[in-house]
């Protein structure tokens, strides 16, 4: 039997509404004249579990798995360590050096542009927009511990 | 109070200066973000919801507002010049527009566009100013039971309109509902599913899911070295269509307007399904359907007149019934409630100003747009030569900023990016994210009134079925899963199947 993209993903919300509804114990469904926290949550769960299970019923009508492409996934990870570096440096260095950093390391990290190009790009395009943001909008921007 | 007296009241609110300056910000704005490609009208929305919180409740919206009906404007720009939509609901244009820009018809194609969609725009707000407020008049009589039935057809409709099956649109709400029930819940003040980080107790918000899943998702799966384009740049003097090009494109505006507007009224993505219905309609009904692809004039005036007549439309279930047809009128509805202002049939006794403003603000912005998308297309073009591989690190640096500034939280940037991978996974596995966002956005208000009716029914459930307007809203439902039923049971390929492949072999 081949692999469709449809057994996958069926498979995976099967299995996602299975554990939600195991690790739900604690929210009282309570009663049909009272619902509970837990009744909706459940009841949810449930949907994804059927609906799941219609998917890899009906599996054959999607694309074999084989047939998804993969090629743009490197670029995808780069960009999302690159992101989730500059999230976590958010807070302690601020709008402006972390944004010039995160262009900086995007333009130039990821996607190889002149590093003179990308550097000038991302400290002016930052400097920009914090004009805009908290001149000419009046919104305050992550100043972080640094101070600006 | 009349219709005309609430117009002129809603004229001297737009007509103000300031009311004025901030439609046209909006308009501007959103013609940017259509122009470019990789930010929609929802990230360009949500990057400046921040900006409005100093703003009164007219001027929030109005500029909201011009940011979504003119990023249906500049998404055309793009499909003509570069064969890249700007926009998802522009697809359809890139085809016949690209083709003429390549005849030497670039300017004429994008002055269609434009008056198709001034033309459907205005006929959505002439449309909007009557049904609105009698519908809202209407909503007054729902109460729990009627909205639970109401919220379930919102959804039926949606998986039945879908180019996907209806149980992968169905699975995509089900799992927007799940991640509606994250926080506090509001009956008992249990914490659902918040794994101890107080942000959570708040819930999931719109913003971050709809940012991360449709501006992220979209970056992940769009390497730069695969955005290639050549801009073709029109000429002032080619602007002007020539005769025949006009009696070519005056039935397809005014069938596009119609069409728009009446799928607008949907859950969904209703700009970009009445676009793709809209260019059906018209290959079907042209004489020379041979034409399509090769640079008719149908192919663009109908697809353009309908996202926009769509676009407006999509406000009518807003304003009126304080429902969101998707998650660009959720985050007009979250600008709304940030400023005390709650949507719904409520807001048009309660609120007249905001409410008519609004309106009249809509006629003023499409003139603005008309003004704007025509003269200036020159310089919008120039937007386009920034290469991708510079263009997408802004895009990402403004989707951290305007999910970062709605509530200052760096959890809900977290959430964007989770949001984000996850949409580059459902985009591989061909799924798609518009009804996991329309399930966060309703599941709040559809858990709400099904415990309130359960309770006021004394657990009694078949309180949808002894309440007339429920029962036909659940008719409707039980007669749309009926029709999807026999077209699975018969295994005909229907339209909307069709509108699939169009959409896998154009796009």
């Amino acid at each position: 039997m081949t692999l469709r993209s449809d057994h996958v993903v069926g498979g995976a919300f099967v299995v996602f509404g299975l554990v939600l509804i195991a690790s739900s114990g604690d929210l009282p469904v309570g009663t049909l004249s009272f619902p509970g926290a837990g009744m909706m949550p459940k009841l949810i769960a449930l949907l994804l579990v059927v609906f799941g299970l219609l998917l890899i019923i009906r599996g054959r009508e999607s694309a074999p798995l084989a047939s998804i492409s993969w090629a743009d996934l490197p670029h995808a990870l780069r960009v999302v360590a690159i992101a989730a570096i500059a999230i976590a440096l958010y807070q302690t260095l601020g709008f402006f050096i972390t944004m010039a950093l995160l262009l900086f390391a995007l333009i130039f990290g990821a996607e190889r542009q002149n590093p003179v190009y990308a550097l000038g790009f991302s400290i002016g395009v930052v400097a920009l927009t914090y004009f805009l943001f908290e001149v000419a909008l009046k919104t305050p921007l992550e100043h972080g511990t640094i101070g600006f | 109070m009349g219709t005309i007296e609430s117009l002129w009241l809603g004229f001297s609110v737009a007509l103000q200066p300031d009311v004025l300056w901030y439609a046209f910000l909006g308009c501007l704005v959103g013609t940017v973000v259509g122009v470019l490609p990789g930010i929609g009208p929802l990230s360009g929305m949500s990057i400046l919801l921040p900006a409005t919180f100093g703003l009164d409740t007219t001027k929030s919206l109005v500029m909201l507002a011009g940011i979504y009906y003119g990023s249906q404007y500049g998404g055309s720009t793009t499909s003509i010049l570069m064969r890249i939509p700007g926009e998802a609901s522009s697809v359809m244009t890139c085809i016949d527009g690209y083709a003429m820009a390549q005849k030497g018809r670039a300017g004429a194609a994008l002055c269609i566009a434009a008056v198709g969609s001034w033309v459907a725009g205005t006929f959505g707000v002439i449309m909007l100013t009557l049904i609105a407020p009698p519908l809202a008049t209407f909503a007054l009589r729902f109460g729990p039971p009627e909205y639970t039935a109401l919220l379930v057809l919102g959804l039926i409709f949606l998986a039945y309109m879908s180019s996907t099956s209806l149980p992968r649109t169905l699975l995509m709400a089900c799992f927007g509902l799940l991640l509606g029930t994250i926080g506090i819940d509001n009956m008992t003040g249990h914490f659902r599913y918040s794994f101890d980080i107080a942000e959570l107790g708040d819930g999931i918000g719109i913003v971050p899911v709809a940012v991360g899943l449709f501006g992220l998702g979209e970056i992940l799966s769009t390497p730069a070295a695969n955005v290639v384009g050549k801009v073709i740049t029109p000429k002032l003097r080619e602007l002007l269509p020539s005769r025949r090009e006009w009696r070519e494109s005056a039935m397809p505006i005014a069938r596009g307007s119609v069409l728009g507007f009446l799928i607008g009224l949907t859950p969904g993505s209703a700009h970009i399904i009445s676009s793709f219905l809209s260019y059906a309609v018209e290959r079907r009904l042209s004489k020379h359907p041979e034409e399509f692809g090769k640079g008719a004039v149908a192919g663009v005036a109908g697809p353009e007149s309908a996202n926009n007549a769509a676009s407006t439309g999509a406000f009518v279930p807003m304003l009126a019934l304080g429902l969101p047809t998707g998650p660009i009128t959720a985050v007009l509805m979250a600008a709304l409630m940030i400023h005390g202002v709650p949507p719904g049939p409520t807001l048009v006794n309660e609120h007249p100003n905001v409410f008519w403003g609004f309106i009249a603000s809509m006629y003023v912005g499409n003139l603005m747009l008309l003004a704007l998308n025509l003269p200036l297309v020159g310089i919008f073009v120039n937007v386009l030569r920034l290469p991708y591989a510079y263009l997408y690190p802004l895009v990402i640096m403004f989707c951290v900023i305007g999910v970062y500034e709605v509530n200052h939280s760096i959890v809900d940037v977290w959430i964007m990016l989770i949001m984000g991978v996850i949409g580059y996974g459902l985009r591989k596995f061909g799924l798609d994210p518009a009804p996991l966002v329309l399930g966060l956005v309703i599941s709040p208000t559809f858990e709400m009134s099904l415990r309130q009716s359960l309770i006021m029914s004394n657990g009694n459930w078949t309180i949808f079925f002894q309440r007339p307007i429920a029962v036909a809203l659940l008719a409707v439902c039980a007669g749309l899963l009926v029709l999807a039923a026999l077209s699975a049971i018969r295994s005909r390929k229907d339209w909307r199947a069709k509108l699939a492949e169009v959409e896998a072999g154009e796009s």
